[in-house]
């Protein structure tokens, strides 16, 4: 893993989630800042996906490797998906489900790091 | 103006997909992906280490699915089928997360029901209670 896009996955989706949670409570919608955060936040997990895929030897266990991988790969969908609901959605609602998205990406990528810590 | 909308009856059906239940979509959309992706990987990987599990993991990230696209839908056949897979959900987690503590060696690996979704922060346990509620709430007015 490279520390660095994990270290600004971590600090972009930090940034989504209060974003998030912010535009909700002034019942604002999803803008152009958000949306340029959220394919920034696309971008670096697109990269940790190829960085994993590429790395991830030196986890033995099998399911351990299974779940990194898994995330690597799925975790890319989850801004897409969260900003897709939030155009759709024309509620707080919407800047709730960005939020959210970001709060998995950071959940996933910690679960990410534990697992390359154990055996990196 | 608003005197004559006061005697409006108010409409109380709610699609199962919006507002509020836009974030119940997106909350399960997130675990079936994780979910989903994870029990491929362990099927195709792993499958030797914990057969068990891995199917159940794997049932679990059906559920998921199913139970994802009919709350987005939120149509009459589709509010159906989320009561059907939700409640499916809610007995596979209590009915798993007992068993993985009273037969440990059955599970030697995680799923996502074991522990009752321990391993994800409990969220198994809650989404379907709450999926259930929402469901409930947003009938409203059908009768």
């Amino acid at each position: 893993m490279i520390a660095f896009i994990s270290t600004f996955i971590v600090i972009a989706s930090l940034v989504l989630g209060v974003v998030g949670v912010v535009w909700a409570a002034r019942d604002r919608l999803i803008d152009d800042g958000v949306l340029a955060l959220s394919a920034a936040l696309l971008l670096a997990l697109i990269a940790q996906a190829g960085v994993a895929l590429a790395r991830s030897e030196p986890i033995s266990d099998g399911g351990e490797r299974a779940t990194f991988l898994a995330y690597a790969c799925t975790l890319p969908l989850v801004p897409v998906g969260a900003a897709f609901l939030a155009i759709k959605e024309k509620s707080r609602f919407g800047m709730v489900v960005v939020a959210v998205g970001a709060f998995a990406v950071l959940v996933m990528t910690a679960r990410m790091g534990q697992i390359w810590g154990m055996y990196a | 103006m608003p005197e004559l909308l006061r005697g409006r009856a108010p409409d109380r059906t709610q699609s199962t997909g919006a507002g509020p239940g836009r974030l119940l979509v997106a909350v399960y959309a997130v675990l079936a992906l994780a979910a989903t992706g994870r029990s491929v990987m362990q099927l195709v990987t792993a499958f030797d280490v914990a057969p068990v599990a891995y199917l159940l993991s794997a049932l679990a990230a059906l559920i998921y699915i199913v139970a994802t696209i009919a709350l987005a839908r939120g149509d009459a056949t589709s509010r159906r089928i989320a009561w059907l897979a939700i409640t499916t959900e809610l007995v596979g987690v209590l009915v798993v997360g007992l068993a993985s503590y009273l037969v440990p060696q059955a599970f030697p690996d995680k799923t996502v029901w074991s522990h009752f979704g321990s391993g994800y922060g409990f969220v198994p346990l809650v989404l379907p209670v709450l999926g259930l509620w929402w469901l409930a709430r947003s009938a409203g007015g059908r009768g």
